[in-house]
């Protein structure tokens, strides 16, 4: 897997790159700014990007900028954001494209390595992670709606799962059930919300997060 | 002649153009848009030549009158302040107006006295005479919506359009008040109802509408009903005078026909209830020119002095008290980080410093245990973080940072338990510390509706118009908000008090609650 890494700060963007490369990962360019960063997206065309959020110059959204822009020129590129905090603004213009392979994390996760790269692995083959903050306020939102109310506990914890970007075997190993259980109770959110079901892991988070989204 | 009468249009047309382009451009006007400017200037005083034009226009134009009245205003214009012509300019169309009134009254009663008001000719045989009502009122109405054009930033229509009892310890209702009923009465007598209604109950009624409208007027506008009050007495008294000394002419000038008048309690028909009526008017005159010192209050008598210093003083009162709220919630603010701080980030790097220490002794001896110390420091560096992200966000959240106001309320409202509309119409962005000041202001209220109000839907809405940023939230809730008790709304008048911004609330019980925020400011062109 080759990855293109956009980072201002040098020590964070070196501990990075030792991070993947300890798990096997190539690390082909590491930028530290965003028009850098938009230069090595289109010429190494990597199978992934880990960008952060604040870029030079403008110090802004710089990242999420030129991370939209290189989803555009190269449609499908996955993406996977970090950022010092999270906003379900960003989450959604990430998302609004609907062509998944999409990450946005808050950077603490990556003190977690085996996590952090299993959510690399699972963007850079087209799934979707979001930030269990993300999905946090978004279920906030819409706790007081009739069909989200309707949930039992399991169910909703089963859900926020599948909303962050897990497959069934990853929930049920989370909650310590079988992945039997856990299809099941997948089964009963999508009838309750009204939801297509799919088999497919990727659409299944996709149509859950349109839903939370609406 | 006509060349001559021309080329003195054209010296008084660039006179005027002349002042007003140097007022325009005065460099503590230069960041406004051109209507705040003009509203600045008075804009009144734009209409003032054509008040005067009109004022010459009516009546005989014989000339010397109509000539000189364009002059008088543009030299009134330039050499009175600001705040005086543009008292006159509407007033003197009111006047104007009330003017038309009477010539209609002698029209009706057959005067044939022929005279010019305005677009139309009155007095026997005059074509289109209605257009001398429809023109009347036209004039009336444009002086009164030019008052209120002007009254948030003329003082004297402030002065005179404020309401009682909104300002602490402002001005008390001045008795003279009163007088204007009776005056408004003797008016609309003078005006002759019976000519207008005939014998017909709408004479009676008129009166009592008039009347009622004065009542309000005490009631609504106890400063302005006295001004009026005094105003009216003096120039009934001139009337009677003149009255009497022109009878058996016409007011003022001479008409082979001369209808009854009522002026007050004299009916003049003859020579000697003329002369009746003209101690009537010397004893109105009189009366009213007595009022004029007791009538005036405080504020009017400060406006007389110098408005440009009651002005500042105002100012200066204004600005060190919303100069001493800033300090203070910045003191306030500034104790509130360090709290957080200490108690949250510092708190636990301390823990961190002390988990990592122990791993240190430990790694030789206990691997496990080590290993178990380390992950914990991992754990603490997370909350730490947290708590950082956290204090971040109160200060200045990161949206607002990275993208302003208009995407900052929009991820506010996606965060809000409540859903909420946002609707922005912006061209650019305002300074950061007034965007901060408006960020939390909306966060506030939307906090206050979840909280308060169990409103199932919230609107935001924010634009920017007339040199000021303007919000308005608006929620279904219950409704009942009161900034005088909550301390939250009036922490928040306060905060945007120090960018002059105000803040008001409409909160019927039973809702819907409606909060508006306007702080003046200009944008920056966004790149």
């Amino acid at each position: 897997m080759r990855v293109v890494i956009a980072e201002d700060l040098f020590l964070l963007r070196d501990g990075l790159t030792r991070l993947l490369r300890a798990h096997d990962i190539e690390v082909t360019a590491a930028v530290g700014s965003g028009p850098e960063l938009l230069k090595a997206l289109l010429e190494e065309k990597p199978d992934i990007a880990v960008i952060d959020v604040r870029l030079p110059p403008t110090f802004t959204d710089e990242g999420l900028r030129v991370a939209l822009e290189a989803r555009q020129r190269l449609p499908g590129l996955p993406v996977l954001v970090l950022s010092q905090y999270v906003e379900q603004l960003y989450a959604r213009e990430l998302l609004s494209d609907l062509a998944g392979s999409v990450g946005y994390l808050l950077k603490d996760r990556v003190f977690s390595d085996e996590a952090f790269v299993e959510a690399l692995r699972t963007v850079a083959n087209g799934g979707t992670v979001l930030d269990p903050e993300v999905i946090g306020k978004l279920l906030r939102r819409r706790q007081a709606d009739e069909p989200v109310a309707a949930l039992s506990p399991r169910e909703r914890e089963v859900l926020e799962l599948m909303a962050q970007g897990r497959s069934n075997a990853a929930i049920a190993q989370r909650l310590y059930v079988s992945e039997k259980a856990v299809s099941k109770h997948s089964t009963s959110i999508f009838a309750k919300l009204g939801l297509e079901p799919s088999d497919d892991d990727n659409r299944r988070v996709l149509a859950v997060l349109a839903y939370l989204n609406s | 002649m006509p060349v001559l009468v021309l080329c003195y249009a054209v010296i008084c047309l660039a006179w005027f153009l002349r002042v007003l382009s140097r007022r325009l451009r005065r460099p503590e006007l230069r960041s406004l848009s051109l209507t705040d400017r003009l509203r600045r200037l008075e804009l009144g005083i734009l209409l003032l030549p054509a008040v005067a034009a009109l004022a010459g226009l009516s009546g005989p134009v014989d000339g010397t009158l109509g000539m000189a009245t364009p002059l008088i205003a543009v030299a009134i214009w330039t050499f009175a302040p600001a705040y005086v012509t543009s008292g006159v300019v509407p007033l003197s169309l009111v006047a104007v107006g009330l003017d038309g009134f009477l010539r209609l009254r002698d029209y009706l009663r057959g005067t044939s006295w022929a005279s010019r008001y305005g677009l139309a000719h009155t007095g026997n045989g005059a074509a289109y005479p209605q257009l001398v009502l429809l023109q009347a009122y036209l004039f009336i109405a444009v002086g009164l919506y030019l008052l209120w054009w002007t009254h948030r930033t003329s003082p004297w229509a402030r002065a005179v359009l404020r309401r009682p009892g909104r300002k602490p310890g402002g001005v008390s209702v001045p008795r003279w008040s009163l007088l204007l009923v009776p005056v408004t009465i003797m008016v609309i007598e003078l005006l002759g109802r019976t000519s207008w209604f005939g014998a017909s109950w709408w004479g009676p009624g008129l009166t009592l509408v008039a009347a009622a409208a004065a009542v309000v007027s005490v009631i609504r506008f106890p400063a302005l009903a006295a001004d009026l009050a005094f105003a009216a007495f003096i120039l009934l008294g001139l009337y009677g005078v003149a009255l009497s000394a022109f009878w058996p002419s016409h007011v003022p000038l001479p008409s082979p026909y001369t209808p009854d008048v009522r002026f007050g309690v004299v009916l003049v028909d003859g020579r000697p209830s003329a002369i009746l009526a003209g101690i009537e008017g010397l004893a109105l005159l009189g009366f009213g020119l007595w009022l004029v010192p007791r009538a005036l209050d405080d504020r009017t008598r400060a406006l007389l002095r110098s408005a440009t210093d009651a002005d500042l003083a105002v100012r200066v009162v204004r600005l060190t008290r919303t100069r001493a709220d800033a300090v203070d919630g910045a003191a306030a603010e500034i104790r509130r980080l360090e709290r957080d701080l200490h108690d949250g980030a510092q708190a636990r790097l301390v823990a961190l410093g002390m988990s990592l220490r122990a791993a240190e002794r430990l790694i030789a001896t206990d691997q496990a245990a080590a290993a178990a110390l380390v992950a914990e420091a991992r754990e603490t560096s997370v909350k730490v973080l947290a708590d950082l992200r956290d204090l971040v966000r109160g200060i200045c959240p990161p949206v607002l940072a990275d993208r302003g106001l208009a995407d900052a309320v929009r991820a506010l409202a996606l965060d809000t338990p409540l859903a909420t509309d946002v609707e922005v119409d912006l061209d650019g962005r305002p300074d950061l510390p007034v965007e901060t000041a408006c960020y939390f202001a909306v966060a506030e209220v939307l906090a206050n509706a979840v909280k308060h109000s169990g409103a199932r839907r919230a609107y935001v809405r924010i634009w920017h118009s007339d040199g000021a940023l303007r919000i308005t939230v608006t929620d279904d809730g219950a409704g009942g908000a009161d900034p005088q008790r909550g301390s939250g709304l009036l922490g928040l008048e306060r905060r945007l008090a120090t960018f002059d911004g105000i803040l008001a609330v409409n909160s019927p019980p039973g809702g819907p609650t409606i909060i508006a925020i306007e702080v003046p400011c200009a944008l920056a062109v966004s790149a």
